[in-house]
């Protein structure tokens, strides 16, 4: 890992951010356990480096698509916790009043095309997002950010073969977590994920998704020759979630070890790893670090008290929104 | 009153239990509290206590045995019983019928039915009882009195012995036929008495196909020995009228009275169309008056006009058949001439018909006043008419499956009563046979 | 007026449409030189190019997923299904993403595209191309759906097809893509929801869809030398439905046949028969009939086939039956 003094202000951010995702994710923990929040929720605990190393390479105007576990992409990309509490607690202050739910949080001004609840469900969207810009001449990039699971899903080879045709501006970042629900990915993966991308043409790299460096300066890199019309591109990240499946999934013993989750959790994680190097640097205190954390934490706390208290869309809201020209589709 | 004992529910899973042994014998005093008998369970065995006091009786599961939660096993008694008859075993979910409303449960004996009083009547108010449930009772005895559109009248029991069991109350509207008493020749322990509301489940005896096919019921029900006038009961199985949903609003909003499309027995179902029939039918208060309407019908097996008809046409060149039907149907007459309007079709034809040869029919002005109107509904749906008395006497021919029905309406001053039995025997030949009769 | 075919109705109002938005433009299979099996886009690439007329390869879900998102980003995609009967292929991205998306948003993000397609059997094309699926797509909220029934509601809904911010499908029936009728010069829009009397009658109201207007055209045609009066009813778009308009005509007529050409149970014709017996009942004299196609897999044979889609003398004695009084207890 090289510094520059003139990226001190990056690194601060992507720590910053990283440690955001954490405590919006461990407050979204404590909602569910407490029975505050309605349904579940998928932790993106663990995985933080991806979308920050990711989307601290993006514009504002660059798009991203996310998936069920996507709050992490979601704050990554600039969202504010206030909107993203609400939407959880189904409020009407929510990034989607309420009516999306932590799967569908779409933050459109910051360039968030929504989170898909389907598995493999945005990778069209994306792949018409990088369309959109090539048509329009716009030099906006998409990232489809999917998980090894929805490898699996057909969809993904039909749109990689086009946006290869078609030379899109879109990234294809395979978070690959180690598990397909409850499933270990070796299981349910064939061969090389990154030898299926290669396979249309794309550039493909497998990258350490912990390393939040790495992801990031990676990025930087195919962001840049993608605006020029040299993508696609395609990423495959090494990660690791630290929760089941969703907040639910608690007895997990029959697919992974708890000794498993320790060793990456101890010795892989990403903050931890990260803060380690920005204080080895010198570009941050131990003190400032914690300074850090603990706005951070307040920040949370707050807007989970805010959004507790913040009140539900009214029922004349129900039918609103289901067409854009009619207020009300019942009416 | 006698305590069920049941099996108990004991676990959250649990949907039987086994008796492992009684600690009362069948016959044996209980008080309540006391452990009747011992149940084991997935979980445990325990003692089952007696909820009441009194004797322990028709026990009906033996110990060993596995009985489903909330099944009777024996009951309380309040008296000690030699012969402890077993109760039926029953499952919680299906009770027994309460005594009064139960369909096979009436004491044995004859029935006796709401009588038919008056042509069109197909129902009878039950005014009052005279006679009580329990009271003995001869065959003259008067039994109830019933009221129907024309009068009040009093109802014998028609047979001697005990009234058993009472169907209907004061003041319920009670369909023809349907049981309203039944006499038993025992002095009855337990009579019954029930409201015909009551009983209205069982007591019609329609199936739902009827509603479509009122012929067939109407052939079933009048055979066509009996010269009874038809009613033309052509309801939906549960009574209900069949109309559309507009029919019925307009109906409504206009204050007709559906009932009375059934009364003149005009098929169902009604549209809007038939409600201008209603408002054409002699309104209610003419026909209460009209003391001196006849109405009369005839039913022959076979119609043995259309092959007359087209012998006549064939041989004789006669081929305008409603000339012949009016030339068959003024021979009837009295006087045996007259001007005979056909209606057929929708169509109305005028005939001047004297004495003579068929060939001879004359069609007449179509404005002259006829002695006798002839409507012919063979090719229609319509299989009886109640229409009332009109300007003239009116015959009227309905197909009734292969039958012919044949109706004489007339004015009590159009034809004497036995000029128009007359009219109506000699029409109903002609129409069977006409070249027998021309011959 | 000049007359002109369905499919040059349709073809125009692409060209005027794609004239006036740059942002419209049109994807499919064989769409640009080849301009579809049925050449109803014939000419549209010398125009526009092909940049604007994107043929894709055969991958239904893959460019519809790509037209999703490429009108959540600022066009407005006009996607090309070849058969009707393709729709199962594409539904997850129909049903879950294009008609969810403006709501699961909260009203943030819009799709505007145009799903263009086809229905109709008796082309002797068996079971996977004859289908008429405008019931499935119907049932979903979100999705708006028209039916033209010839050249001159095909041109007027897909102008506004393409000017409507939500996703809209159009089934064009395949058979009458030659059939000529008055198309104006100038231009015009034929607004959603807004049912056309076709014919005025004062006996039973014919309510048809599509091809099925002929049909209850000419069955009226029938009908009216046996003196019964049919007024005949084209809804355009089944969503929105023009009700008001079905239950004055019924509520004066007091008879109706509903005849659409997909299949009769669980269909269009269930739906509309449903809200008029709902909203007319008091003005009902006879049951409402619902005429679709024959609840069986389209068969290949001519001789089968031909029975399995409602026709002019079988709407007319259909008709006859409800005027005779007769008790009816099916269709």
């Amino acid at each position: 890992m090289a510094k520059t003094k003139t990226n001190t202000e990056d690194y601060l951010q992507m720590y910053r951010q990283m440690v955001r995702i954490r405590t919006f994710e461990d407050n979204a923990n404590k909602l569910y356990l407490d029975a505050k929040m309605p349904g579940l929720t998928h932790m993106y605990s663990g995985e933080e480096a991806v979308a920050v190393g990711i989307c601290e390479a993006l514009k504002v105007t660059d798009k991203i698509t996310s998936t069920h576990r996507g709050h992490g992409h979601c704050v990554a990309k600039g969202a504010a916790f206030k909107e993203m509490f609400c939407e959880l607690l189904g409020k009407e202050e929510g990034y989607c009043r309420g009516k999306g739910g932590s799967m569908h949080i779409a933050d459109q001004s910051n360039g968030n095309l929504g989170a898909n609840a389907i598995v493999g469900g945005s990778m069209g969207i994306a792949t018409g997002s990088a369309f959109t810009a090539k048509m329009l001449g716009t030099d906006d990039v998409t990232v489809c950010f999917f998980g090894d699971g929805a490898t699996a899903q057909g969809l993904l080879y039909e749109v990689m073969n086009m946006a290869a045709l078609w030379k899109l501006p879109v990234i294809y970042a395979c978070e690959n977590n180690g598990y397909s629900e409850y499933t270990r990915t070796e299981e349910i993966a064939a061969g090389s994920i990154t030898a299926r991308a290669e396979a249309f043409g794309i550039e493909a790299h497998q990258v350490d998704g912990q390393d939040v460096l790495a992801v990031n300066t990676l990025t930087q890199k195919l962001v840049a020759r993608a605006r020029k019309g040299e993508g696609p591109f395609f990423l495959e990240l090494m990660t690791y979630r630290y929760h089941g499946h969703h907040v639910g999934d608690i007895n997990r013993e029959y697919y992974r070890t708890k000794d498993e989750e320790k060793d990456w959790k101890e010795n892989r994680d990403p903050i931890i790893r990260f803060r380690g190097w920005l204080v080895s640097e010198g570009i941050a205190s131990e003190d400032e670090i914690e300074a850090m954390n603990a706005e951070v934490r307040q920040d949370a706390e707050q807007a989970v008290d805010y959004a507790l208290n913040a009140k539900y869309p009214d029922v004349s809201e129900v039918d609103m929104h289901v067409y854009s020209d009619i207020k009300h589709a019942l009416a | 009153m006698p305590h069920d004992v049941t099996m108990p529910q004991l676990g959250m899973a649990q949907d039987a239990g086994k008796i492992v042994s009684w600690l009362k014998a069948p016959g044996d005093p209980v008080a309540e509290g006391d452990a009747l008998f011992e149940v084991e369970t997935d979980k445990a065995t325990m003692e089952v206590e007696a909820q009441a006091a009194g004797f322990l009786s028709g026990v009906t599961a033996a110990a060993g045995e596995d009985v489903p939660v909330g099944q009777v096993i024996a009951r309380i008694t309040e008296e000690a019983e030699d012969d402890s008859a077993p109760p039926e075993p029953s499952a919680p979910s299906a009770p027994s019928a309460p005594q009064s409303s139960g369909g096979d449960d009436l004491p044995e004996g004859i029935e006796v039915t709401m009588p038919q009083l008056g042509m069109a009547q197909d129902s009878g108010l039950l005014v009052a009882w005279h006679k009580s449930p329990g009271d003995a009772v001869q065959a003259d005895d008067v039994l109830f009195e019933v009221e129907t559109d024309k009068s009040t009248m009093e109802v014998p029991a028609g047979a001697d012995g005990y009234l058993a069991a009472t169907l209907a109350e004061a003041g319920e509207d009670v369909p023809v036929g349907n049981a309203v008493a039944v006499i038993s020749a025992e002095a009855p322990s337990n009579p019954v008495t029930r409201s015909a509301a009551a009983a209205k489940a069982p007591a019609p005896k329609a199936e739902p196909e009827q509603a479509e096919k009122p012929t067939e019921r109407e052939t079933r029900q009048k055979p066509a020995s009996k010269p009874a006038p038809k009613t033309a009961p052509a309801n939906s199985a549960n009574g209900r009228i069949l109309a559309s949903p507009k029919a019925r609003k307009m109906a409504l909003d206009q204050g007709l009275d559906l009932n009375r499309l059934v009364e003149a027995g005009h098929p169902q179902p009604y549209h809007v169309a038939d409600l201008e029939v209603l408002k054409s039918l002699p309104t209610k208060s003419a026909q209460t008056n009209a003391v001196q309407t006849r109405h009369l019908t005839a039913e022959i097996p076979a119609d043995g006009f259309a092959d007359f008809a087209r012998w006549a046409a064939d041989t004789a060149g006669l081929s305008d058949q409603n000339a012949l039907l009016a030339g068959l149907a003024a021979a009837c007459l009295p006087t045996g001439t007259g001007t005979v309007r056909v209606e057929a079709l929708g169509q109305s034809h005028s005939y001047a018909v004297m004495p003579g040869p068929l060939s001879t029919i004359q069609p007449a002005e179509p404005d002259r006043p006829a002695d006798l109107i002839l409507r012919d509904l063979r090719f229609s749906r319509i299989t009886s008419v109640h229409l009332g008395a009109e300007p003239a006497p009116v015959l009227t021919l309905a197909r009734n499956g292969d039958a012919l029905a044949i109706t004489l309406e007339c004015a009590g001053d159009h034809l004497t009563a036995s000029d128009a039995l007359t009219l109506l025997s000699e029409f109903a030949g002609r129409m069977e046979q006409p070249l027998r009769h021309l011959l | 007026m000049r007359e002109i075919t369905l499919s040059q109705a349709v073809n125009e109002a692409l060209a005027e449409e794609m004239r006036r938005d740059e942002r419209v433009f049109i994807i499919g299979e064989d769409v640009a030189e080849a301009g579809t099996p049925f050449k109803v886009l014939a000419g549209l690439v010398e125009e526009f190019g092909t940049g604007r007329v994107v043929d894709t390869p055969i991958a239904e879900p893959g460019f519809m997923g790509i037209a999703v998102g490429a009108a959540m980003t600022g066009t407005r995609p006009v996607v090309d299904l070849m058969f009707g009967d393709f729709i199962y292929l594409i539904m997850d991205q129909l049903c879950n993403q294009a008609a969810k998306t403006h709501y699961m948003s909260g009203g943030k993000l819009n799709v505007p595209l145009v799903l263009r397609t086809n229905l109709g059997a008796t082309r002797r094309s068996a079971a996977q191309h004859s289908q008429s699926l405008q019931a499935l797509v119907a049932h979903i909220p979100g999705l708006k759906v028209a039916m033209p029934s010839s050249a001159y509601e095909a041109k007027g809904l897909m102008k506004t097809a393409i000017r409507d911010d939500n996703p809209v499908v159009i089934f064009e029936d395949k058979l009458m893509y030659q059939d000529k009728a008055p198309v104006p010069e100038e231009e015009y829009l034929i607004p959603f929801g807004e049912a056309n009397i076709k014919r005025e009658g004062t006996d039973i109201t014919l309510i048809g869809t599509s091809s099925m207007v002929q049909v209850a055209e000419k069955a009226a045609e029938i009908l009216a030398r046996e003196g019964i009066e049919a007024e005949v009813i084209d809804p355009r778009t089944i969503v929105p439905l023009d009700e008001a308009t079905l239950l004055k005509s019924v509520r004066k007529t007091s008879r109706a046949i509903v005849i659409d050409e997909g299949h009769q149970s669980y269909g269009v014709t269930a739906e509309i028969a449903s809200r008029i017996n709902e909203k007319a009942f008091y003005h009902l004299d006879a049951p409402v009939l619902r005429m679709g196609a024959m609840d069986v897999p389209v068969p290949f044979s001519p001789a089968l086939e031909d029975v399995t889609v409602p026709t002019p003398e079988g709407v007319a004695e259909n008709a006859r039956r409800l005027m005779s009084g007769e008790m009816i207890h099916a269709a």
